[in-house]
């Protein structure tokens, strides 16, 4: 009986995990043959299958700018829809999510500064990032801590430490020089056209260990969502759950955020979405989470590049504009 | 010395002779230091900044523009030309589509972020860096042996040189030094600092830059301002009329001020003044005209 639900488990596990791949792969496809010099699938197809002009120009941007941009993309997706999940089960609360946390302000006023200092975005920026992170996460846990986790309490010292690191960076940009101002002001609105090749590889090293703890960690998670006193009772040891994997997730959210800037309501659809349709298990949950939240977060760039405009908008423009709409949309029908 | 280094010294040797003894391209050391692989006639070029634009205009060599941004504005015969987005943002992938054999950029305007990711894809990026009145002449004449104009830099710079040399000459016959704030933005009201153009303009044109100091951009308050009893104010902006009438009015609320009493508040047109091209002569001999108008 035991052995044929865990079968069934994993069976289930990998058949939406091949499906969100496909979907992932073909979206990564579209992002690749999509630009602002024009559409060209058939071309994109040839270059992609090894044959054609390696030389050519339309290579250099296929290879050199648009992969490395949709990599990050994906990548990026991943880790904020992921870091979602995990705050989401912890906390047992469904408003978790890094950007509402305060967690991405945190380290945002430590990117900043790095930006400020022209420190490279990894890992001078990114290692500043994570300081800023941990320090907003220390705080959020030690004030509501004497009400022991309780998930209001955490979610309102969040928002108080969220408007407060908003304050911090309104400082840094009124005091901030005009040539950095620019730069600083589309990184806050969430932009994805720096990166380059080596940055996306380096970052992608830091981040796929990340998703592989989280995942090992998917059983407790689990039991955690009965309550801490239920899973300590059943052999969980919540303190080393909940400590590793908010340390884990707060570096994979340091680590992108300093790449791709502030990118909200990523992390709050994706998980919530996905758990509407695959239920709360989270061996099912973390690598949907990984696949699913890539391919939005591509999508959404892609049209980031698409929608006609001056040069091109920025992401995290794309993401709150879709996800707030469709998180009220999936709150309502959830009440239902 | 290692063999290694030995082996790469004599290949890198071997391909800069290559290319220089083929006319097809030189090593350059650029403004910034970097060395750069310039091509003997670079036929495609991409200027990432208005004021490269501008001087690559007055060479007459527009003709080799395949690519500018989209603030560049002057000379007219610019509207046609295929944008690359903003000069802090440029859309590489549109610069790597137009294939320029050169690309040039200034230390000031455009991140060093891009240039970096330009070199990484094997585009020459030539970087300028004029800093006052005689390097924007060493700037033109360096863009000019760039393009294979050198005759027309020389004549240009020339030029520039003998109008600049009769502005001080006349300027040197003038009785005092009037106080100049020189306003940049509305709000905050900011002004510029000693290291800028328009303060090296504005002492030529025989004033003084009353926000004159380390900061690069100062910002003031009304209050200060009116401290200072400004003899002339002269408000940059690119758009005339209505939001010139409405801040020059704010100003002429406070009549302790001289240059509200003696009627001296201007507006020129920015890019004159803060685009280091041979246009700067005219803001030159603009200013001279506000601060010294004794002296037509």
């Amino acid at each position: 009986m035991m052995d044929k639900t865990k079968l069934s488990v994993v069976k289930r596990t990998l058949a939406v995990s091949l499906f969100l791949a496909i979907l992932l792969l073909s979206v990564c496809f579209l992002g690749l043959s999509t630009g602002s010099t024009g559409q060209n699938i058939r071309e994109v197809f040839t270059i992609l299958s090894g044959y054609g002009d390696q030389n050519s120009a339309m290579s250099t941007i296929v290879w050199q700018i648009r992969f490395p941009r949709v990599i990050l993309a994906a990548l990026v997706g991943a880790t904020l829809s992921l870091g979602g999940l995990v705050f989401q089960a912890l906390l047992r609360n469904p408003l978790a999510e890094p950007y509402i946390l305060g967690i991405s302000g945190g380290s945002a006023i430590g990117a900043i500064i790095g930006i400020l200092l022209g420190l490279s975005r990894f890992s001078g920026v990114a290692l500043l990032a994570f300081g800023g992170s941990m320090l907003t996460l220390a705080i959020i846990l030690s004030l509501s801590s004497k009400s022991a986790m309780k998930k209001d309490s955490m979610i309102l010292s969040g928002v108080m430490v969220n408007a407060f690191c908003s304050s911090i960076i309104m400082f840094l940009i009124s005091i901030t020089r005009e040539s950095e101002l620019h730069t600083i002001v589309f990184w806050l609105m969430g932009d994805l056209s720096t990166s380059d090749a080596h940055q996306t590889l380096r970052l992608s090293f830091a981040l796929i260990p990340c998703f592989i703890v989280i995942f090992i960690f998917a059983k407790p998670l689990n039991l955690l969502l009965m309550g801490e006193e239920m899973a300590s009772s059943m052999g969980v040891n919540v303190r080393l759950v909940s400590v590793v994997t908010l340390t884990v997730t707060s570096f994979m959210i340091s680590a992108t955020v300093s790449h791709s800037g502030l990118l909200g309501f990523v992390g709050l659809v994706i998980p919530h979405l996905l758990r509407i349709i695959l239920g709360p298990d989270h061996r099912l949950l973390i690598p949907s989470c990984i696949l699913g939240g890539g391919a939005y977060l591509v999508l959404c760039d892609l049209m980031a590049r698409f929608i006609p405009s001056q040069g091109e908008i920025p992401v995290g423009v794309v993401t709150a504009m879709i996800g707030a709409p469709l998180f009220i949309y999936l709150m309502q029908r959830s009440k239902r | 010395m290692k063999p290694n280094k030995i082996i790469y010294l004599f290949l890198t040797l071997f391909l800069i002779l290559t290319l220089e003894m083929n006319g097809f391209a030189s090593v350059l050391v650029d403004q910034s230091g970097r060395e750069v692989l310039i091509p003997d006639s670079p036929a495609s070029v991409v200027s990432l900044a208005p004021s490269i634009t501008e001087i690559i205009f007055a060479l007459h060599e527009g003709s080799r523009l395949k690519g500018v941004t989209q603030h560049c504005d002057f000379p007219p015969a610019v509207k046609s030309l295929p944008r690359i987005g903003s000069y802090v943002q440029p859309d590489i992938e549109k610069i790597v589509a137009l294939k320029p054999d050169l690309c040039i950029a200034t230390k000031d305007g455009n991140p060093q972020e891009v240039v970096d990711r330009l070199s990484a894809l094997n585009i020459s990026v030539y970087v300028v860096n004029p800093r006052n009145l005689n390097t924007v002449m060493e700037t033109i004449l360096e863009i000019g042996s760039l393009l294979n104009a050198d005759e027309k830099a020389r004549l240009l710079t020339k030029e520039m040189r003998s109008r600049i040399d009769k502005v001080k000459l006349s300027v040197s016959r003038a009785s005092s030094r009037p106080g100049v704030f020189f306003q940049i933005g509305t709000t905050p009201i900011v002004s510029v600092g000693t290291n800028t153009f328009i303060h090296e303009l504005i002492t030529t044109a025989g004033g003084r830059n009353l926000a004159e100091g380390n900061s690069k951009y100062p910002r003031f308050s009304r209050e200060q301002v009116i401290t200072l009893k400004p003899d002339v104010i002269i408000i940059s902006s690119m758009t005339r009329g209505e939001v010139f009438e409405k801040v020059k009015a704010e100003w002429n609320r406070w009549g302790s001020m001289p240059a509200v009493v003696n009627k001296r508040i201007f507006i020129v047109d920015s890019n004159i003044l803060d685009r280091p091209t041979s246009r700067l002569v005219e803001g030159l001999e603009m200013l001279v005209g506000f601060i010294h108008p004794e002296l037509k």
